[in-house]
Formats: C-alpha cells, sequence, structure tokens
C-alpha cells in the first residue's frame, strides 16, 4: 500500500510520519511515534483510553484516520508533564489515590485536561459529565472526579 | 411511576484458606543507607499489594515507607508468592514480609544492643530511630545503625515465608476450619426504579467493611467504591451472552456489554471498620473481593423493595423489572 506524509503538531513539537493510509491516529501515536500512553481499549470508541486532545478537544485516536490528522495539534499524555515532573493534573490523581490498574488512567487525565484548559473552575456537575466518555473498571470513578476537582482548586 | 427502595446486603468471607496449604514468601535487605528491598511475588494489578508490602516492611523496620523499594512478581527474582488471588496477598505476602523483616532485624536488634549497651528485648525500631523502652535516652538514628553495621561487616537481610495454618477437611464431607480469618461487610443502598421503563437509578450506598487493619486507609476506600461499581453493574447491566450452540460471547464489546460510567454510580460512602487484629500482619485482612460482594444482593433487595417484589436472579433488567410490576400488578387486581 502506498504511504502517505501526514504532517502535524505531536506534544508542542512538528512532526511528518509516513503511515499506511489505513492506519489510525492511535497506530501513529503509538507505533510510529512510541507514544505508549495512548491505550487501545475496546478500538471502537467506546471506552476513551485512547483520548487525545486534538485541537483542544478530548477525541478518541481510535476513531481517526491517521490521514486526517494532516495539520492537527495533538497531545498525549507525555506531552503534559512539566521537565519530566507530574503537572497539576497527574498531581492530584496521585494524591487522591484515583489510579488503581492505571489503564484508563492517561485517557482519564488527558479529559481532564482539556476540560481545565477550557474551563478552570468547573463544577463538580460539569466535571462529572466532562469525564463521562472515559471508562475505569476499578475505581468507582469517586476519586478520580475528586482529582479533577482538586486540580482545579490549584488552577 | 418512579419509586424508591432501599436494601442491604451483607456477607461474610474467608481469607487465607487453610484446607490446602498456600504459601508465600518475600526477601528483604536493608542497606547501608537506610534505604530497603523488599522483593515479592505477589502480582500489583492495581489493588496496592506492592504498597501494601511497602507499608508493612516500613512498619516492621522502624522506617518509612520512602525508604522501601519492592519488586515484585518477577519471577526470575522474586520468591514463591502464590496466586494473587482469593483476596489473600495483604494476608499471606503481608506476613511474609513482616516475617522476612524479623529476620534481618536479628543483626540490627544484636548491633544496636551492643552500641547502646541494653538487652536485645528492650530495643524500640520506630520513626527511623532505635531506643530502648527501658530508658528512651538510650537511643540511636538509624544511619548510625547502619553504620555500626557496616564497621562490623554486618549485612542486614531476611527471608521469610508465610502459610496459613493448613488444616485440612475432613474428605468424607469437607468439615473443618476452611480459613484463617474473616472479613465482614454491610451494603446499604438506595435506588429509584422508573417502573414504566424499568430504568433503575442508583442513589446512594453505604459500605462498611470490617478489614482488620487498613494497611492503606485511601486504596481501601478505592477499592470499595470500585467494588461497588462493579457489584451494582452486575444487577443492573452487566450480561455475559453466550450463543448456547457455538458457546462464542455475542457481547465482547464494550457498545454491548455496558459497564456504569460515572454518570451510573450511586453516592459512595465507603467505611473502614478497624477491628482487633488476628493473625494478619498488624491485624490487616483482604478486601478484595469482599469491595464487590455486598453490593450485589444489596442492589437486588433495593430494586425489590421498590417495587414489593422479590428478584431471585442476576441480571435485573429493565424489561425484567417491567415485568415484575405488570405481574404484581395483575396479581393484585386478581386478588
Amino acid at each position: 500500500m502506498n504511504k502517505i506524509t501526514v504532517h502535524c503538531t505531536v506534544n508542542h513539537k512538528p512532526v511528518s510520519v509516513e503511515i499506511e493510509p489505513n492506519k489510525r491516529l492511535l497506530d501513529m501515536l503509538r507505533v510510529n511515534l512510541g507514544l505508549t500512553s495512548v491505550k487501545e481499549g475496546c478500538s471502537e470508541g467506546e471506552c476513551g483510553a485512547c483520548t487525545v486532545i486534538y485541537n483542544g478537544e478530548p477525541v478518541t485516536s481510535c476513531c481517526i484516520l491517521a490521514g486526517q490528522a494532516e495539520g492537527a495539534d495533538i497531545i498525549t499524555l507525555e506531552g503534559v508533564s512539566v521537565d519530566g515532573k507530574p503537572d497539576v493534573v497527574q498531581q492530584a490523581f496521585i494524591e487522591s489515590g484515583a489510579i488503581q490498574c492505571g489503564f484508563c488512567i492517561p485517557g482519564m487525565i488527558l479529559t481532564a485536561e482539556a476540560l481545565l484548559m477550557k474551563n478552570p473552575h468547573p463544577t463538580m456537575e460539569q466535571i462529572k459529565e466532562a469525564m463521562s466518555g472515559n471508562l475505569c473498571r476499578c475505581t468507582g470513578y469517586k476519586k478520580i472526579e475528586e482529582a479533577v476537582a482538586l486540580a482545579a482548586s490549584r488552577m | 411511576m418512579k419509586r424508591r427502595g432501599t436494601g442491604v446486603g451483607c456477607m461474610f468471607y474467608g481469607i487465607g484458606n487453610t484446607g490446602l496449604p498456600n504459601p508465600a514468601a518475600a526477601f528483604v535487605e536493608v542497606l547501608p543507607d537506610t534505604s530497603v528491598n523488599v522483593i515479592v511475588g505477589a502480582a500489583d494489578i492495581g489493588q496496592g499489594s506492592s504498597t501494601m508490602a511497602a507499608a508493612v516492611a516500613a512498619e516492621t523496620l522502624g522506617l518509612a515507607i520512602e525508604n522501601i523499594h519492592v519488586t515484585w512478581a518477577d519471577t526470575q527474582v522474586a520468591p514463591e508468592g502464590g496466586a494473587t488471588s482469593a483476596s489473600r496477598q495483604t494476608f499471606i505476602t503481608g506476613n511474609a514480609v513482616k516475617n522476612a523483616c524479623t529476620q534481618a532485624m536479628g543483626e540490627l536488634r544484636r548491633t544496636a544492643a551492643e552500641k547502646l549497651e541494653v538487652p536485645e528485648e528492650d530495643l524500640v525500631f520506630r520513626n527511623r530511630e532505635i531506643y530502648s523502652s527501658k530508658d528512651e535516652t538510650k537511643r540511636m538514628t538509624y544511619p548510625e545503625l547502619m553504620g555500626a553495621m557496616s564497621y562490623r561487616g554486618r549485612l542486614a537481610v531476611g527471608a521469610g515465608y508465610y502459610n496459613p495454618k493448613t488444616t485440612y477437611l475432613n474428605p468424607a464431607d469437607m468439615s473443618g476450619v476452611p480459613y484463617e480469618v474473616y472479613s465482614y461487610a454491610t451494603c446499604i443502598l438506595e435506588v429509584e426504579v422508573d417502573t414504566d421503563t424499568g430504568e433503575v437509578t442508583l442513589l446512594k450506598c453505604v459500605s462498611a467493611h470490617d478489614v482488620g487493619t487498613p494497611i492503606n486507609p485511601k486504596m481501601v476506600e478505592g477499592q470499595i467504591e470500585g467494588g461497588t461499581a462493579m457489584g451494582t453493574g452486575f444487577v443492573i447491566s452487566e450480561k455475559i451472552d453466550v450463543d448456547p450452540k457455538t458457546l462464542a460471547i455475542k457481547n465482547p464489546t464494550l457498545s454491548k456489554y455496558i459497564i456504569g460510567t460515572n454518570m451510573d454510580m450511586p453516592e459512595i460512602y465507603p467505611i473502614a471498620v478497624s477491628s482487633e487484629g488476628e493473625a494478619g500482619p498488624f491485624g490487616a485482612k483482604g478486601l478484595g473481593e469482599p469491595a464487590l460482594i455486598p453490593s450485589i444482593p444489596a442492589t437486588m433487595a433495593a430494586i425489590g423493595n421498590a417495587l414489593g417484589v422479590t428478584f431471585t436472579k442476576t441480571p435485573i433488567f429493565p424489561a425484567d423489572i417491567v415485568k415484575a410490576w405488570k405481574d404484581k400488578q395483575a396479581a393484585e387486581n386478581q386478588g
């Protein structure tokens, strides 16, 4: 299959990736760019584990073709930490005990980051609604919502 | 019509099978800089067995949890841990870590007793210091102790294991004492049921668990919250649909096997009930499965209470609720 070249910004740096046109953005990030924080869960846009911030919005990268990302600004968990240290949202997740197995956590954190970029002081209802596209099997969500509220209180 | 109901689920659950041997082991070394290597076979898949091992080691040795480095699950270096199942690792691996630390403390005690000139049995290891329980002015810091250990060429190493007191069961009728300790729990759940659509809204849940001594209180809460999410889902939305002919799972996707989102959760109030310490490390018992179990009968009973009927099977889907309500109405009209 002839490859296409996708030019976009990933974690604040311009990249160009040669990739088969039938590959998803999820594949491009994980396989071609080695960003393995982006997790493949359900592969059908249900679970949110593969969430990335795409032009400021949290989107499931399993449902976007790599070629569609031409010119896009993409942030993964690797682009969130500051000088190798946890940022305010990551730190809040750690302090709140919001992490058990951790598989959903990159997507959870990026969804929370996208919310707080747009709305730094959300209500609990706004937090619940924003986080509702990300499934978690371990935590019952309570400590995840508390973590987002804690991060918001420090913005 | 919307109707509210409350249900209660209670359980006890055996921790530390005694019907068959099921040991686990740990290796420990306290290094000259007071950091500690702990190696256990227990597999941490997020339930917190590694932080548990670190906390037990820190408490036993009198060091801080930050001093403890846990290597886990790698069979190339770790001793036998047995299965990470049956809610057993806090109880069994926790005790193994405690035993390994106790062995490593043999040389630490000998050295501290020599330096402080007090009997070994009077020594207390606490908050990175070692002192005599009879005369607290006789004390030294952990770095001083490790310096004395290095000077004497002594190493603080330990290997320990724990096996619940195996009693075996009577093969004729399987009678006997099957577990070393038991965890207890009660879950109370309130729901709102729409009798027209069969939709169940989970309102509030209080789930109280006797975990002995909670080694990591925040993780205990998290386990209870997660268990409640699984247990309520088990009743109202989750069903593995197996094709009876091919035995293939017909709904192997998250769009057809529905687990609750955060919007589906009740307000959850987890309570860790401390109880008198039994055979577990510092009195701790297991929580992994108990976290989930009582929320299932509580949810069933709450839905039944809302409708005034008794359900005996899970799951209880909207169609089951609408049918149960209609059957009840019909029976009342006939009567």
